[in-house]
C-alpha cells in the first residue's frame, strides 16, 4: 500500500550501547535496526519495558546519540538541522511540561521555537487547543492540569508547527477509555490529513485499531515489521456446531480438538489448519452435532506480540545454554 | 541578517523562559527577600542609633555600618543567587524531562545552552538591580548625595557574578544534579576572591622543603593562574572610605569589563563543549 513511497523516517543498522558503571559494563539498548516508517501511515512501534523503543525515539531526535548505524529523515542524514526538527512534532512519555506556564502560555513557547510569530502564531494555538478539546483550559496552569489534560495539551504542543511526521511516546497510557477514544479518533484524523505517525506503545489494543503497519522490538531487536494484514493472516478456523449436550463437547475435548467457547446449545471448535479442519468436522458429525458455520479466525496484534516476544524468549534461553 | 535573527530569536524566547520559571523558585526569591530585608534593616536601624545618640561621628560611624553591611549584603546574596541559577538551569530541565520537548524542536544545542545561559542572566541582573536600588535610595535618603560610585560598584559586581555565573554553568553542564555545580560554584567564588592569598601561598612554598609543601604550591599556583581574580572588581573600600559621588579612582572599568567577558565566553564555550553531545 504506501510502501510505493520512500520512506519518512528510515533507520539502517542503527545499535546504540549505553556504557553503564566504571567496570566497562555495557548495555545494548538497541542492535542493528533496520526500520522504515512511510508517509501517510500510522507506524505502531511495540515492545516490552526496556525493549529499546523510547532509546529508538530519542536517537531519531537526537536526543542521544548512536554507536552505529544511520538515520534518515525526510530523506536528509542531517537530523539536527532545523529543516528535519520543523517537520516533526514530539509527545514524549510522561507528560513533562513547564508547570508554571498557563497552557496556551505553553503553546506559544513551543510555536515561538518552531519560527511561529504574531497573528500565525496565535492562530495556530487556537487550532490545536480546539483539535484536542482543550480551548476551555487555556488559561489554566499546567501544574493543575489531570494527566489526561496534560496528554492532550502535549498532543497541541507537538501539534504546533503542523509538522508532517508525528512522534508520540505512549500517547494513551493512563487514559480512562473516553480519553484513549478521543486521542485515538485525533490519531486517525492526522493520519487521514497526511501526517506520519510513530507511535509507540504498550496499549496493543489501540495500535490494532489505528495503525497501518506495526514493528515489534524486543530486546533491542527488531523481532517482525509489517502491515497489519500480513502479520496477522492466520489459517485458524472456528467451526461452529449447534445440538451440543455436555456428553458431546466431552467427547469431543477427549478426541483432543480445541473447544474455544460454549454458549448455550453451540460450541466452537478451533482448527489450525486445513488437516484439523477435516478431523473437527468428523468427530463433530460422528457426536451427531451440525455444523452452523466455518470462519476463518485473524490472529490479533495481542496473540501476535505474545507469540513473536515468547520465540524471542525461547531463542534466548537456548542461546544462553548453548553459551553456558 | 534573516537567518541571524532566527538564529538569534530561539535562544531569547529560551531565556525569557528561563527568567520567568527562575521567578518562581522559592529559594532564589527567597534570597531576594532576605537580602533586601537586611539593606532595609541595615538602614532603618542605624538610623535609630543616629537618632538616639548625639554628634557628627556617631553619624558617619552609621552611614559606615549601612554601607559596610549592604555592600557585604548584596555581594553575598548576589553570590549566592549566581551560583544557585546557574547550578540548577540545566540540570532541573534535565531532572523534569523538560528538556526532551525543548531540544527535539528546530533548536540547535549552542542555542538552547545561550538561551538558558541568557536567561540565568536576566535574572542576575534583576536580582542585582533590586538590591542595588534599595541600597541605592537609602544612601541618598540619608546623605542626599547621589551615589555614583555604588552605581560603578553594582556595574563591576555583575561581571564578578557573571564569571562565577559562566564557569559554575559549566560544570552544571556535565552534572546531572545541581549539587556538585552549586559547590563548584562555591569554590569558584571562594578561591576566586582569595587569589592574592593563593599568590602569596605559592611564594612562601618550598621553604620547608618538604614535598606536601611543594604540592601546596603548585596546586595553589595552578589555581591564581586559572581562576579568575575577583577581588578586582571589588569597589567595597572605595565605597566605605570616599564620598557616594567620587568618580572611582585607580579602577580601569573597560579592562574589568573585557576581562569578565573573556571569562563569560571561557565559560560558555566550555559549556558548549560538554554539552554538545551530551545524551539526555
Amino acid at each position: 500500500m504506501t510502501n510505493t513511497y520512500e520512506p519518512v523516517i528510515q533507520t539502517k543498522n542503527l545499535s546504540k550501547i549505553y556504557d553503564t558503571g566504571f567496570r566497562g559494563e555495557q548495555v545494548h539498548a538497541l542492535k542493528n535496526l533496520n526500520l522504515d516508517v512511510f508517509p501517510s501511515e500510522i507506524f505502531g512501534y511495540l515492545g516490552p519495558n526496556g525493549s529499546g523503543k523510547t532509546t529508538t525515539i530519542k536517537l531519531l531526535l537526537e536526543l542521544i546519540f548512536p554507536t552505529s548505524g544511520q538515520i534518515k529523515i525526510m530523506d536528509r542524514t542531517d537530523i539536527s538541522s532545523p529543516y528535519v526538527k520543523k517537520s516533526i512534532g514530539y509527545l514524549p512519555e510522561g507528560s513533562y511540561y513547564p508547570d508554571f506556564l498557563k497552557g496556551e502560555e505553553m503553546l506559544k513557547f513551543y510555536g515561538q521555537l518552531y519560527g511561529l510569530t504574531g497573528k500565525e502564531l496565535y492562530k495556530r494555538i487556537d487550532e490545536v487547543l480546539e483539535l484536542v478539546g482543550m480551548t476551555y483550559a487555556r488559561k489554566r496552569m499546567v501544574k493543575g492540569y489531570s494527566k489526561g489534560m496534560r496528554q492532550r495539551i502535549g498532543l497541541a504542543q507537538a501539534l504546533i508547527s503542523d509538522p508532517q511526521i508525528l512522534i508520540l511516546d505512549e500517547p494513551t497510557t493512563g487514559l480512562d477509555p473516553i480519553a484513549r477514544k478521543e486521542i485515538r479518533d485525533i490519531l486517525s484524523r492526522l493520519r487521514d490529513e497526511g501526517k506520519t505517525l510513530l507511535i509507540s506503545s504498550h496499549e496493543l489494543l489501540e495500535v490494532e485499531m489505528i495503525s497501518n503497519r506495526v514493528g515489534i522490538i524486543y530486546e533491542g531487536n527488531l523481532l517482525v515489521s509489517g502491515t497489519l494484514d500480513e502479520l496477522l493472516t492466520s489459517k485458524d478456523r472456528i467451526i461452529e456446531f449447534s445440538n451440543a449436550a455436555n456428553g458431546e463437547v466431552q467427547e469431543i475435548k477427549d478426541k483432543g480438538v480445541e473447544i474455544v467457547d460454549q454458549i448455550k446449545d453451540k460450541v466452537y471448535l478451533k482448527a489450525r489448519d486445513d488437516q484439523e479442519l477435516f478431523v473437527a468436522i468428523e468427530i463433530g458429525k460422528s457426536v451427531g452435532l451440525q455444523i452452523v458455520s466455518i470462519t476463518p479466525k485473524r490472529e490479533t496484534l495481542e496473540e501476535l506480540f505474545i507469540r513473536v516476544i515468547s520465540l524471542a524468549k525461547i531463542g534466548r534461553s537456548k542461546k544462553d545454554e548453548d553459551a553456558a | 541578517m534573516k537567518t541571524l535573527l532566527d538564529s538569534i530569536k530561539g535562544p531569547w524566547f529560551i531565556a525569557v523562559y528561563t527568567w520567568r520559571e527562575g521567578l518562581r523558585r522559592k529559594t532564589l526569591v527567597g534570597f531576594l527577600i532576605l537580602s533586601l530585608l537586611v539593606i532595609f534593616g541595615a538602614t532603618f536601624m542605624t538610623s535609630f542609633i543616629n537618632q538616639a545618640t548625639v554628634g557628627d561621628v556617631t553619624t558617619d560611624m552609621s552611614l559606615r555600618l549601612i554601607k559596610d553591611i549592604c555592600v557585604t549584603a548584596i555581594s553575598i546574596f548576589g553570590v549566592l543567587i549566581t551560583i544557585f541559577i546557574s547550578a540548577s538551569v540545566i540540570p532541573t530541565e534535565i531532572e523534569n524531562h523538560v528538556i526532551y520537548t525543548v531540544l527535539s524542536k528546530p533548536v540547535r544545542r549552542y542555542q538552547y545552552l545561550l538561551g538558558k545561559f541568557l536567561g540565568a542572566q536576566l535574572i542576575i541582573i534583576m536580582n542585582l538591580c533590586l538590591m542595588g536600588g534599595l541600597f541605592f535610595i537609602a544612601l541618598y535618603i540619608k546623605q542626599r548625595i547621589l551615589p555614583t560610585l555604588l552605581l560603578w560598584s553594582v556595574f563591576l559586581t555583575y561581571f564578578e557574578f557573571l564569571i562565577v555565573s559562566a564557569l559554575t554553568f559549566a560544570i552544571a553542564c556535565a552534572s546531572s544534579s545541581s549539587v556538585l555545580p552549586t559547590i563548584a560554584g562555591l569554590f569558584i567564588y571562594i578561591t576566586g576572591s582569595l587569589t592574592e592569598y593563593l599568590k602569596d601561598v605559592y611564594n612562601r612554598s618550598g621553604q620547608t622543603g618538604e614535598w606536601f609543601d611543594s604540592l601546596v604550591g603548585y596546586i595553589a599556583y595552578i589555581l591564581w593562574n586559572v581562576l579568575p581574580n575577583l577581588q578586582r572588581f571589588s569597589l567595597k573600600t572605595k565605597i566605605l572610605e570616599l564620598q557616594p559621588n567620587d568618580p572611582p579612582t585607580d579602577v580601569l572599568i573597560p579592562q574589568l569589563v573585557l576581562y569578565g567577558l573573556i571569562y563569560a565566553a571561557s565559560g560558555y564555550i566550555l559549556a558548549y563543549w560538554i554539552f554538545r553531545k551530551r545524551e539526555v
